[in-house]
């Protein structure tokens, strides 16, 4: 399954280094006694066409940076970066419409919406935005997830794996600087986890997708090039490469 | 359990309010309207109680005819009087007249309105201070024959103090007068709101009934003699044409008089009462359906630790008491308010309600909290079955909110017997020969509401798609999503939308009713009024303006021909109708009579002439006798003279006249000589606006008498459904807006039930202002549903009851289509409104947080 011509024109739009990055990022929940530190100074850039899992312990902050790099909530302070823009620059307005045509979201669950088909949900924020999907790049898309004779089923009709695959064909549908997974693999049983997990390292492969992905789990994390370990607030570790093997031994520094 | 429930109240504070707030405003208009007849029917007790105290017997003309509002009696002779003055036991007896009288205030306009609201009467000063319900609160009695009492109320309208010169219409021409004292009736400025003007006795015989007659005598009894002894003592006397009836029967009667004319308006106003219940009724319907589906999992969980299925139950139905029983005590303060309102509008048409401290009946607060309170459990135990029914299994399971589809068989087959029952109950009360027509067809428009409600989601989801089949192309993905949820609940769509349906419903049937009729008066003026110019009196059933005038226009050299019109009672056969009297001479010129046997000339004294149909049901023919009682001679034998087709007097009271006098046989045979209405052709060589000012000028003397051409005549004979039209439209605009409330309501809950999918939207682009569309337009759809039901419903009430009343004059059946559009044009903006708060604050959903919500 390769895809030349599309690999080669994702690559052309590499001018700059990172994907996304934070400077400093610093978010606290609460004030005075009951102050929490879910991010301490945090400091990472998102490398373009690579697959980045962010792992640690309950608690250490990565659901946090990720939610605070895609738009979805807001630093206390430092700045985050989709590109070259500046979120905390952004109002409301801008921030949606950045996430809309920049990033692309994969949730746990309940990523899709009951009311459509699975078309309809694939191209939602195309038509959110406004604009004519391309249709080669969406067959691309749909080939490539395996999708095609379940385009006009709604997700009551699908398997939790296939609900998945449409939601990581969302993510790509726009063709975003960044896609951002949130265990997207755990309420899925292996053999679904292991084919969405496939499909998002293909993407990355062979599409140049930028994908960073929080999980707890090291199975899925060793499908990343990289990861970052994060605990309390900070980041602690990174590993290069990873394997299951090695990514458990890490995870067991931690106590969990 | 219970426990559960008020916490459950508190928490949904807003919820709650809107949910009571339908109920509250159906009790408080009940509430309202029976403290208000309770309280007006008190005050009219106690002032004829008083009026009659002092009258022990009255003697009078026994009633001709008629029964019930029109009875007609005619007078006695004033000989009789001296003869109830012998009888033994009488200590004191005085004859009394009334009449018509139309006093003139002093900016020259007539005081009153006798063909619409309050009644203008002429009557006798009673000499004796005894027997006078009224008391001089400045000046002093009549003392010569151009002196007169006017009542207190009359006095104020119309500026007029004692010593002043006015003048007042009676029979013959307008009477100058001069003011010699102003007085009350009792308690009040003046009875029920009339214009009074009373006379010195000879005076008020001669100018407003009959000289040598009286209407009344009453008699006070000596010391130790019994209303009923004197009553028999007092009948033995009289002859046959006449009766004796105790001071305590006549209270009786007048009062049951008050009461019967209270009936209309307490009917009309429960009307609006039952609308906003049944509004309300489905407000707390779809309120509870939503909260017990979003509460599965919790009553789950509660079968789970044990709660029985009637422990469920009861709580559901504990919380809908609690909604009812709040929502009818604040109904019945507001009712308080109600009552106190309506009593300001009644005085405000001219209607005053006599001082008196309000009534408030506990029967008035039993009926209010049963009807609220039961309104609000009937409406809860449908969803209470529901929720009593989820297993505890549900604890454990996710997404089982609501339920989709087209509704089972069962419910279409119910619905749609309903419906059938219900427009088969209308159209039998509406056309069949029964005597509870009107109970059949509220019976019969109920069903029909609750027959569309219940197939309500089965044609919710085709409706929704046809509303909502612009809005992808319009709006997008936006429009698609609004499209999408409003089908995705029918169920809940549908009851949203049957809220709306019944104000929409009866909106839509009351504009096209008006229409209709509007249509019909002004299709009879053109076809039936073949005139230019039409004089009316402006003195309704009762009086009308002197004949000198009809004559004075017919010798205008600008008028080729002018004709007076009177109507009165008569018992024809034993049945009450309408005789209607015509100038021979000039009736055929201006109006539309086509004689088909028989000849005008012919009717003389003696003569009659009948409709051709009511001749063939009769099986009369030329020459027959026909049996006539009329008030004034009795029984008279008259002849058929002529049978005619067409004929149609707008502005009369019988439109279609079904029997015609010339005038010398109406003038033998009713002692009051008024014409209701003078109708005009213009001669060929003048311009109208030369008729018209010739017109004019001749009947200036003659004041409260409207001078009009065709389209005034039109506007003039309308203009009061226009006042009619806005009384309707502001009590259901109520009905509407509580609905609109109900669909904010909704909204908000289903919005709450998506707060994740809403997080969803706006993580992966969609825009607040996107998302507020998008609510926006849901609401539309669920707004346009409910009154495009509800206009087909009114159209057809509307189209039943026009064919119905096509003998009354109803002829033409119009749909406004303008302004039923503009309906549909407001509902949709109305949804957009009730959008605003719901779409606002799913708009500020925090994204984080709705898309991680559970």
């Amino acid at each position: 399954m390769t895809t030349p011509v599309l690999f080669h024109e994702a690559r052309t739009f590499t001018s700059v280094a990172a994907a996304a990055r934070t400077v400093d990022a610093t978010k606290i929940y609460g004030i005075g006694e009951t102050e929490v530190r879910a991010l301490d100074g945090v400091t990472v850039a998102f490398a373009r066409a690579q697959f980045t899992a962010i792992m640690g312990p309950s608690g250490s902050g990565k659901s946090t940076l990720m939610h605070c790099v895609a738009g979805l909530d807001s630093l206390t302070s430092g700045r985050a970066f989709i590109g070259e823009a500046d979120l905390s620059a952004l109002n409301d307005r801008e921030l949606t419409i950045l996430r809309r045509d920049q990033v692309g979201f994969i949730f746990q669950a309940y990523n899709l919406l009951p009311t459509m088909t699975a078309a309809e949900n694939l191209t939602l924020p195309l038509r959110l935005a406004g604009r004519k999907p391309d249709r080669e790049w969406l067959d691309t898309v749909v080939e490539v997830m395996g999708l095609r004779d379940r385009l006009h089923h709604r997700p009551s009709e699908m398997s939790g794996g296939q609900q998945q695959r449409v939601a990581v064909g969302r993510a790509l549908a726009t063709r975003p600087q960044i896609v951002f997974a949130d265990e997207p693999t755990g309420n899925l049983d292996s053999k679904a986890g292991t084919e969405v997990l496939e499909f998002m390292r293909n993407a990355v492969d062979h599409m140049g997708q930028t994908i960073v992905m929080v999980t707890h789990d090291p199975m899925s994390a060793a499908y990343a090039d990289s990861i970052i370990f994060l605990a309390d607030g900070r980041i602690v570790d990174e590993m290069a490469h990873p394997t299951a093997g090695r990514v458990l031994e890490r995870m067991k520094q931690f106590g969990e | 359990m219970f426990f559960t429930t008020i916490k459950g109240l508190i928490a949904h504070k807003l919820r709650l309010f809107a949910t009571a707030l339908a109920v509250t405003l159906g009790v408080a208009f009940m509430a309202g309207t029976l403290v208000l007849t309770d309280t007006v029917g008190r005050t009219f007790d106690d002032l004829f109680g008083n009026v009659y105290k002092q009258t022990d017997v009255v003697v009078r003309s026994q009633a001709a005819f008629g029964a019930g509002a029109v009875v007609q009696r005619g007078r006695v002779s004033e000989s009789l009087l001296t003869e109830v003055r012998a009888v033994p036991g009488v200590a004191q007896a005085q004859g009394g007249v009334f009449g018509y009288a139309r006093l003139i205030g002093s900016n020259g306009d007539a005081l009153g309105n006798p063909a619409a609201g309050a009644p203008t009467i002429g009557g006798d000063w009673t000499e004796s201070a005894r027997l006078n319900p009224y008391d001089l609160v400045t000046g002093s009695p009549p003392a010569a024959d151009d002196e007169v009492v006017i009542d207190a109320a009359s006095a104020n309208i119309g500026k007029l103090a004692v010593g002043d010169t006015t003048t007042v219409l009676v029979q013959g021409p307008p009477q100058r007068v001069r003011i010699s004292g102003i007085a009350r009736f009792g308690t009040v400025d003046s009875p029920g709101g009339a214009t009074v003007v009373l006379f010195r006795h000879t005076v008020a015989q001669k100018l407003i009934a009959e000289p040598g007659k009286f209407d009344t005598i009453s008699v006070v009894a000596a010391p130790g003699v019994t209303q009923q002894q004197l009553a028999a003592r007092v009948a033995k006397i009289l002859p046959a044409s006449a009766e004796a009836v105790t001071g305590a029967a006549m209270t009786k009667e007048s009062q049951a008089a008050i009461r019967q004319a209270m009936g209309f308006f307490r009917t009309f106003m429960l009307v609006f009462a039952v609308v906003a219940l049944l509004v309300g009724a489905f407000m707390i319907f779809n309120t509870f359906s939503i909260t017990v589906a979003q509460r599965t999992r919790e009553n789950g969980l509660l079968r789970a630790l044990g709660a029985s299925r009637r422990q469920i139950l009861a709580s559901v139905l504990l919380e809908a008491l609690a909604v009812g029983v709040i929502a009818s005590l604040l109904g019945i303060v507001g009712g308080l308010g109600v009552a106190i309102g309506l009593k300001e509008l009644l005085g405000a048409v001219g209607i005053p309600v006599p001082a008196g401290s309000v009534v408030f009946k506990p029967a008035t607060v039993v009926i209010s909290m049963v009807v609220g309170v039961g309104v609000a459990l009937l409406a809860a135990l449908s969803p209470a079955r529901k929720a009593a029914e989820v297993p505890p299994i549900a604890a454990m399971q996710r997404g089982l909110v609501g339920s989709t589809g087209y509704g089972s068989k069962r419910r279409v087959y119910i619905g749609s017997g309903l419906l059938l029952g219900g427009l088969a109950t209308l159209l039998i009360g509406l056309f069949g020969a029964v005597s509870e027509g009107v109970i059949l067809v509220g019976t019969g428009a109920l069903l029909v509401f609750f027959g569309v409600s219940t197939l309500g989601r089965t044609m919710s989801l085709p409706l929704s798609k046809l509303i909502g089949a612009p809005l992808p192309r319009l709006r997008g993905v936006t429009g698609e999503l609004a499209r999408d949820n409003a089908m995705r609940n029918p169920k809940r769509t549908a009851a949203s939308a049957s809220a709306l349906m019944i104000g929409v419903a009866l909106v839509g049937f009351i504009t096209i009713f008006v229409s209709s009729t509007k249509a019909s008066v002004e299709q009879a003026v053109d076809q039936s009024f073949i005139g230019d110019i039409v004089v009316t009196s402006g003195g309704g059933m009762s009086g009308g303006v002197d004949p000198s005038l009809a004559k004075r226009l017919d010798l205008l050299p600008e008028v080729a021909n002018a004709t007076g019109l009177r109507q009165g009672f008569a018992s024809v056969e034993g049945q009450v109708e309408f005789v209607t009297g015509v100038n021979t001479a000039t009736a055929f010129d201006v109006l539309d009579i086509v004689p088909i046997k028989g000849r005008a000339v012919d009717l003389g004294r003696s003569g009659v002439a009948i409709r051709q149909d009511v001749a063939t049901n009769k099986h009369l023919a030329i020459g027959d006798v026909v049996s006539i009682v009329f008030r004034d001679t009795g029984a008279q034998q008259l002849r058929v003279a002529m049978i005619y087709a067409h004929g149609q007097f707008v502005g009369l009271q019988e439109v279609h006249p079904s029997y015609l006098l010339g005038m010398p046989a109406y003038d033998a045979n009713f002692a009051t000589h008024f014409d209701m209405q003078i109708n005009i052709k213009q001669a060929g060589d003048v311009s109208e606006a030369a008729a018209l000012a010739a017109v004019e000028r001749a009947a200036k003397p003659y004041a409260g008498v409207s001078v009009l051409n065709r389209a005034g005549f039109k506007k003039q004979q309308t203009a009061p459904l226009n006042q009619m039209l806005a009384l309707v439209y502001a009590l259901l605009g109520l009905a509407i807006f509580i609905a609109l409330l109900g669909i904010a309501n909704t909204l908000a809950l289903s919005i709450f039930e998506r707060t994740r999918e809403i997080g969803l939207l706006r993580a992966v682009g969609m825009t607040r202002a996107q998302l507020r569309s998008s609510i926006r337009w849901e609401s539309v759809i669920i707004a346009v549903q409910g009154t495009v039901l509800g206009l087909a419903i009114g159209l057809f009430f509307g189209w039943a009851l026009v064919g119905a009343l096509e003998d009354e004059g109803l002829t033409v059946f119009r749909v406004p289509y303008g302004s039923l559009s503009i309906i549909v044009a407001l509902a949709a903006v109305a949804g957009m409104v009730a959008a605003i708060g719901p779409s606002r604050r799913a708009a500020k959903l925090n994204v984080l947080k709705a898309v991680t919500s559970d």
